[in-house]
Parts: structure tokens; C-alpha cells; sequence
């Protein structure tokens, strides 16, 4: 029986709830604004966070939504059943606050956040998926798929430890499954077409990502990292094709300040590349303390970043099957997440990052409780030590409490490559200032 | 390794029985062998005659595929999730990227060369026959441009006969194409390769599923290489006749006009045409020749390099390589890394995602190079 004034408690909650988390959201786009040298058709990606944080509206597409938690849950199945994805993974410091109640005092700050956002029920994004795929790439998403299942329909997908051929296997059976699942929720049949259909809509939205990363491998201070984290954010929440166009503006704005040789900045500003637990809009706290201190983030290796969308899916064989196989292989074998056992890969991944970006340093970003990516900063210090990068652990929480603390590691890490620099390049750095 | 040599050992004797006794097992049979070839035979109707065998084995092959594939969709109805999916409209194509320089190349020259193997000697005279390239064409097909290797490699205790210039120039010759292009002889001028090639291209072309790269597979073939080799080459010393056994015969001395007996030959070419249907290049994994050229990889010229930093472990060469190598990706130190098995075909670079990250190289010079625009050029907007 719920009583009147039990309900009045509820709704005091939820616009308490509502005004705090537009504020924040609102708040860090904002910063992002207002940061020098975005490029020209920012807008529309901008517009895409504001709608969903600040506006807090759904993905008003006319199609049916389908929350996934993962990259490795293949877009490309989604649209092919007639459905728009949205990535839930979230970085909400007010629906962290609700679910910290929720979860365990050890469980990751995102985990935490997606179950505040489905106690409260109050956004869109979330209430109205007809589906979540929770690919289990970690302990915290294995319960979290079981707390969401208690109100929404959930599909779990298991993700193997290795990359054999038996796994890739096993995982071509489960995206069928996914497939199935998808059909009975759109009520659409997946079908060759349809599917062959899917891979041209988001194969035109990696063509425009590879355009947008060549741009910038060959001039590093084309743009600001956070506009790019930016950009890759909006795209959980954007239809592919639209992100696709949109991209395709800012590439055509950075040719042109690529050829009239105008760049975000004159300065030798170390450039700095960006690791580890993902990071996901409004928890823009740490690219945008990079660039705020002066530093580039001129790469970032993160799943909300460019990795979501790098690796393209190769067709090696025309029929229905080869193409749920190539999504299967995409899906896993390039994948540097360190949910897999042995993620040697991620190394290399790195270096390649750190060579065509001409990266100073890396940032090695752990989100509290983030077990897994925690597990591989030792490594990676190691190898990048070989290499003179220095590499630095930065860890953080959904809250503001830290950004003070994380200032300061910031702008020391800042100094310590300005040091690094050439004397020579230090000299005409500090003359520009 | 222990079990490997004890399947060798056992496929050898039943693979080498077969071989020894293949001229027991008509497939079919001419009254007479006519080993005369003119161009006025092939452009009379009595040609159709001579291609009886050919028709026959094209015939059974296409059979072959069709119960296949009806045999699987009854084996896959049981299946709930396979099943749901089957049978759907299929109209549409898959993106593609742009045609790529070097598969035209190799499709011209594997065409062309297949042409020539063929009729060449016909139309333009025997001017290279004393020339061996070891590839499995048939050398009873007198009018073949030049002479195949495969003759003599299987008849060792015939070769020694032969006058000391002949045997020289035999040996020159093959080894000096070996040393020059290595397997990329398979890729590029074997007439079997172009076979089931087309084979390959007509299984995509109908979108039906093929066999994708699996390790079992290609260690289960392993054994069968092996002991096709080793009867390939030994058969001759205790009287057998590995001709009578080779597939190769079931095509180019029919296609130019010869009416000649088939025996198990035109079996395993069946085999051959139905496997190549749906793994590519299957019996490429088992050639005893191929294998034989392979031996050499180490010195020849052709090489295919990666970039071990740029790789990103995806995987892509190794589902698109047809004779399954795995350590193309997986290889995380050497630059190097040209196999035994590699054949030059390229389809590993065609489908590589990561610019520079594996290239096919002659003697140090990039011929290609992959890279991502090439992977992606399917998608671009502007060329629509």
C-alpha cells in the first residue's frame, strides 16, 4: 500500500534527481563548449548529448531501441532487424549517487550509474530499449544484467576468455541467438538483405571514422581530443547514419584547416594518449583537465572512444553464415578488452597508437573497482617504460570530490614532459608563452 | 606428431593401393586412346566426343554439390537457431571493395597461362617445351606451351634414362622457377588452381556457405599431404603409375582434343571440383607438388612481410586464406612470415584492415600493400 505522502517523497526524489543531473550534464557541455578550436559541425553531436542528458528525451527515431553494454554486441544484427542501438555504459555522477545504494560498496562507478538510472526509471534512453544485450565481459556485468532483468527484457551474452577457433565458434551460435532474440522483440526478419543493408549503414559510419583518424595521425593538433571523445560519444546515441553524415562535415572542415595550415594551437603542447576503463559523457573530467592544463589528448584507446567503432568487418565468404562469422570475428579477435586472458595485443595496440600519434605520454585511466584494467597498468608500464613513454595511473570515481587531487597529477605529468621535451623545443615552447 | 606419422603411415598404404592399383578402376575408357591433337579436331563436332569424360565428371560434380547442400539443410532443419535463418531471400549483395590491381593480374595471367597450358602449343608451336615448370598440368597434353615437372618428378627411375642434356636442363629449369617464385607458381600459373578458383568464385557468386577456417580441418589434411608425397615420388620405384591416380590428367589432355582413358583420376577429380566448391583450394592443402615447391620457401623470392606492431590480431588474413595459415596473425616478432603453404594469392592483404601491416614482397620490392582505404572503399559515399 503506498500512501500519499510516500509518493510525494517519490516525486520530490525524482525532480531532485532530474534538476541535478541536468545540471551536471549540462554543466560539462558547457566546458566542452567552450573549449578553443572545436571544429565546424560540432553541433550536431553536441545537440545528440544535450538532447538525451540535458533535454532528457529518448532517441526519437521512430524505430524500436536496443540497449547494448558492450561493443561486442554487433550493431550491425540490430539494424539489420530494423532497430536502432544505443550504447547504456554510463558515466552519470547523479545516478551513481542512486546506485550507490543499490550495488556493492566495490562495484565500478559505471556499473553503479546504469543501476541508479533503472531504479530512478527516469530516462528515456534507458525505459525505452525493448531489449538490453549485456555481453558479461566482467563480474560487475554479470550482476547488473541479472539486477536489470528483474524490469526490463535482458539477453546476456557470454564473451570466452580466448580467441581460439572453437570460441569464435560458440560465439557464432550466440550472435545467432542474438539475431533470434532480435527478431522476436522487432518483430522484423533479419535477412540477407537486410543484414548485407546493415553493413553498408555502419560501414559508412567506420569509412568516415577511418577518414577522421587518418586526419589526425598526420597532424596531431588538427583537433582537441575531448571534441573527438565527444564525437565518439554521441555516436551510442545517434542512428549511424547520421552520425555518419555528421562526421562527415567535421572531416570536411578539418581538410580544410589542414590545408590552410590552421591548427588548434601553435604551441608544442604535449600530446598525450589517453588509456583504460572506459570513459563515457558527462564523466568528461579527464580529457577535459588534460586540455584545460594544457596538454593534447592526441589518442585515445577506450571503448567509448575509437576503438568502439575501429576495427571494420571483413567478408571473407558471400554467403549469410560468412557474414555473422565475419561480425564474430570482428567482434572478438581484434578486440583489445582485458576481459580476455592473455590481451598481449592491447600492447601493440598501444605502441602503433603511440607511433602514429607521435604520443609524449600516456594516461592510464582506472575507474574505482575496475579490476581488469587495473590488472594491466603493471604490464603496461613495463613495455612503455622500454620505450621512454612515461605512463601515469590515474584513478577516479563518479564524483567531483577528486578532480582537485587528479589537477594536480595532471599538470605534474604535464610538466614532467615539458621537461622531457628537447631542450631546444622547451626553449621556443616557452618563448610562445 | 606420433599419431600424425601413424595416419601418414596408413593413408600412405591405402592411398599408394589405390594408386598402384588405379588402372584397375576405369572411369571411363576409350576404345582406343587417341593422343593426336589438330586444331580442325577441336573445331569438329567429334570434340564433343573427346569431352564425353569431361561432361560426365562436371555432370557428377554438379550432382555432388546439390546433394550436399540439401543434405545439410535436412541436417541443419533439426537445428532451431541455423534453421530460422535458412531459406530467406537473398538478393541482395554484400559491399565490396574496389578491384584491387593485383587480383586482376593474377586473374589474367592464371587465365591466360591456363589458356596456353592448354591449346597453346596448337595455335602458336612448341618453342618452350624443353622449358619444366612444376605445376600439375597434364604432360600427356603434348601441345602445353612447356613441359610440366610433374612427369618426371613422379618417374625418378624414368628420368635417370634420359640423355645427361635433357636431365640438366630438367632440373635447371624446375629449380630455377622454384627459386624465382616459389608457391606463387600455385597462385598464379597452376591450371588446377584456376579450376577451383572458378569453383570458389561460382560457391560466392550463389551465396552458398562454404567451410570456414578451422585447425581440425587443416591438420587432419596434413597426414594426406604427406603420404601424397611420398607416393608421388616413390610410386614409380615399385612399378606404379601415379598418372592414372592424378586429377590433373581429367582436364587439359581433353580439353585439347586427346580421347584419353580416365581411371581413378577422374574420381579425385570430382573430389576436387566439389571441395574446391566449398573450401577454397582444398586440394591445393593436399598437392604433392605444391607441397614439393613449398619445401623451398625459405630461398624464393616471393615473401609476404607484416608489420607485427600494426597488427591487430583480427584475424580477417587468416579466415580469407585458403590453405589456413594461422600463424599469419598470430606471429608477434618476425617480419617474415611467408609459410610453406603460401601461395601468393594475396586474398590475407586484400582483406588486412590495418594500413601497412602485412605486404607481398618480390626480392624486397613491394608489389602490395594493404591498406585501409582499400578495405573500406566499399563504403564510400562519393563513389556511388
Amino acid at each position: 500500500m503506498i500512501t500519499t505522502r510516500e509518493t510525494e517523497r517519490k516525486a520530490r526524489q525524482d525532480r531532485r534527481f532530474i534538476s541535478k543531473e541536468t545540471q551536471t550534464s549540462a554543466k560539462y557541455l558547457r566546458r566542452i563548449e567552450e573549449l578553443s578550436g572545436a571544429p565546424e559541425g560540432m553541433e550536431p553531436f553536441l545537440e545528440t548529448l544535450g538532447r538525451i542528458y540535458v533535454d532528457m528525451k529518448g532517441v526519437d527515431t521512430g524505430r524500436k531501441t536496443i540497449g547494448t553494454y558492450c561493443v561486442m554486441a554487433p550493431q550491425e544484427l540490430i539494424y539489420a532487424a530494423g532497430a536502432v542501438p544505443v550504447k547504456l555504459c554510463s558515466g552519470n555522477y547523479t545516478a551513481f549517487f542512486v546506485g550507490d545504494d543499490i550495488a556493492p560498496r566495490d562495484a565500478c562507478p559505471l556499473v553503479k550509474a546504469v543501476a541508479g538510472f533503472k531504479q530512478t526509471g527516469l530516462m528515456p534512453v534507458y525505459e525505452d530499449c525493448s531489449l538490453m544485450i549485456v555481453p558479461v565481459t566482467c563480474d560487475c556485468k554479470k550482476k547488473i544484467a541479472g539486477m536489470l532483468s528483474e524490469q526490463c527484457n535482458v539477453m546476456t551474452m557470454h564473451i570466452p576468455t580466448s580467441k581460439g577457433d572453437d570460441e569464435i565458434d560458440e560465439f557464432v551460435s550466440q550472435l545467432y541467438d542474438m539475431a533470434a532474440r532480435l527478431e522476436d522483440v522487432t518483430g522484423t526478419r533479419i535477412t540477407y538483405d537486410s543484414l548485407a543493408e546493415a553493413f553498408r549503414i555502419t560501414g559508412r559510419a567506420q569509412y568516415e571514422l577511418s577518414e577522421f583518424i587518418r586526419l589526425k595521425k598526420e597532424k596531431p593538433y588538427l583537433i582537441r581530443g575531448t571534441h573527438a571523445m565527444t564525437i565518439m560519444n554521441s555516436a551510442a546515441y545517434m542512428p549511424a547514419e547520421d552520425w555518419a553524415a555528421a562526421l562527415h562535415k567535421v572531416n570536411a572542415s578539418l581538410k580544410s584547416r589542414a590545408k590552410s595550415g590552421q591548427l588548434v594551437t601553435n604551441k608544442k603542447l604535449p600530446r598525450i594518449l589517453l588509456t583504460g576503463s572506459p570513459i563515457v559523457f558527462p564523466n568528461m573530467k579527464i580529457p577535459l583537465l588534460i586540455e584545460e592544463m594544457g596538454g593534447i589528448v592526441a589518442g585515445d584507446e577506450t571503448c567509448m572512444g575509437e576503438r568502439g567503432l575501429y576495427d571494420p568487418p571483413v567478408i571473407t565468404d558471400d554467403s549469410f553464415d560468412g557474414m555473422i562469422m565475419a561480425l564474430a570475428n570482428r567482434s572478438l579477435r581484434p578486440c583489445p578488452c582485458p576481459t580476455f586472458a592473455d590481451n598481449t595485443q592491447r600492447i601493440y595496440r598501444l605502441k602503433q597508437l603511440i607511433k602514429d600519434n607521435q604520443i609524449q605520454g600516456v594516461i592510464y585511466h582506472v575507474l574505482r573497482g575496475c579490476l581488469v584494467y587495473d590488472f594491466e597498468y603493471k604490464r603496461i608500464e613495463e613495455e612503455l617504460g622500454q620505450l621512454g613513454i612515461p605512463v601515469i595511473r590515474l584513478e577516479s570515481d563518479y564524483n567531483e570530490e577528486d578532480v582537485e587531487q587528479l589537477r594536480i597529477r595532471i599538470e605534474a605529468f604535464i610538466e614532467l614532459i615539458k621537461l622531457r621535451q628537447e631542450p631546444g623545443k622547451r626553449s621556443t615552447a616557452r618563448r610562445e608563452i | 606428431m606420433k599419431k600424425k606419422i601413424i595416419i601418414t603411415a596408413l593413408s600412405c598404404a591405402v592411398l599408394g593401393a589405390l594408386a598402384y592399383f588405379a588402372y584397375v578402376f576405369p572411369f571411363y575408357e576409350f576404345e582406343q586412346n587417341d593422343y593426336d591433337t589438330s586444331l580442325d579436331k577441336i573445331l569438329s563436332l567429334d570434340y564433343l566426343k573427346m569431352l564425353a569424360p569431361l561432361f560426365i565428371i562436371v555432370g557428377l560434380s554438379v550432382v555432388g554439390i546439390i546433394l550436399i547442400i540439401l543434405l545439410r539443410k535436412r541436417m541443419l532443419k533439426k537445428d532451431k537457431t541455423y534453421s530460422r535463418f535458412a531459406g530467406r531471400a537473398r538478393s541482395g549483395k554484400t559491399p565490396k571493395q574496389k578491384p584491387i590491381p593485383y587480383m586482376i593480374i593474377r586473374w589474367i595471367v592464371m587465365i591466360g597461362f591456363g589458356f596456353m597450358m592448354i591449346w597453346g602449343g596448337l595455335i602458336f608451336g612448341l618453342r618452350m617445351s624443353s622449358v619444366s615448370i612444376p605445376i600439375l598440368s597434364c604432360p600427356w597434353n603434348t601441345e602445353q606451351m612447356t613441359e610440366s615437372s610433374c612427369y618426371y618428378l613422379s618417374h625418378l627411375s624414368e628420368l635417370f634414362d634420359l640423355p645427361i642434356k635433357n636431365i640438366l636442363l630438367f632440373f635447371g629449369s624446375t629449380l630455377l622457377f622454384i627459386i624465382l617464385l616459389g608457391r606463387a607458381i600455385c597462385g598464379f600459373l597452376c591450371p588446377m588452381g584456376l579450376i577451383q578458383d572458378i569453383m570458389d568464385k561460382l560457391r560466392r557468386r550463389t551465396k552458398t556457405e562454404g567451410i570456414p577456417a578451422n585447425e581440425k580441418l587443416y591438420s587432419a589434411l596434413t597426414p594426406i599431404k604427406w603420404a601424397l608425397l611420398l607416393i608421388f615420388i616413390g610410386l614409380c620405384f615399385i612399378g606404379g603409375n601415379f598418372c592414372n591416380f592424378c586429377p590433373a590428367v581429367a582436364t587439359s589432355p581433353i580439353l585439347a582434343g586427346m580421347s584419353t582413358s580416365l581411371y581413378v583420376s577422374g574420381f579425385i577429380m570430382i573430389f576436387v571440383l566439389i571441395g574446391g566448391f566449398f573450401k577454397r583450394r582444398l586440394f591445393c592443402n593436399i598437392c604433392p607438388l605444391g607441397y614439393f615447391i613449398g619445401l623451398f620457401h625459405k630461398v624464393s623470392l616471393f615473401r609476404i612481410k607484416k608489420d607485427c606492431t600494426a597488427c591487430t590480431e583480427c584475424g580477417a588474413c587468416y579466415e580469407a586464406c585458403p590453405m589456413g595459415i594461422k600463424q599469419i596473425y598470430t606471429e608477434r616478432g618476425k617480419a617474415n612470415v611467408t609459410d610453406a603453404n603460401c601461395i601468393m594469392c594475396g586474398e590475407c592483404v586484400k582483406c588486412c584492415p590495418e594500413d601497412n601491416a602485412l605486404s607481398l614482397t618480390c626480392a624486397g620490392l613491394k608489389l602490395y600493400t594493404s591498406s585501409r582505404k582499400d578495405i573500406m572503399s566499399g563504403y564510400d559515399p562519393m563513389k556511388k
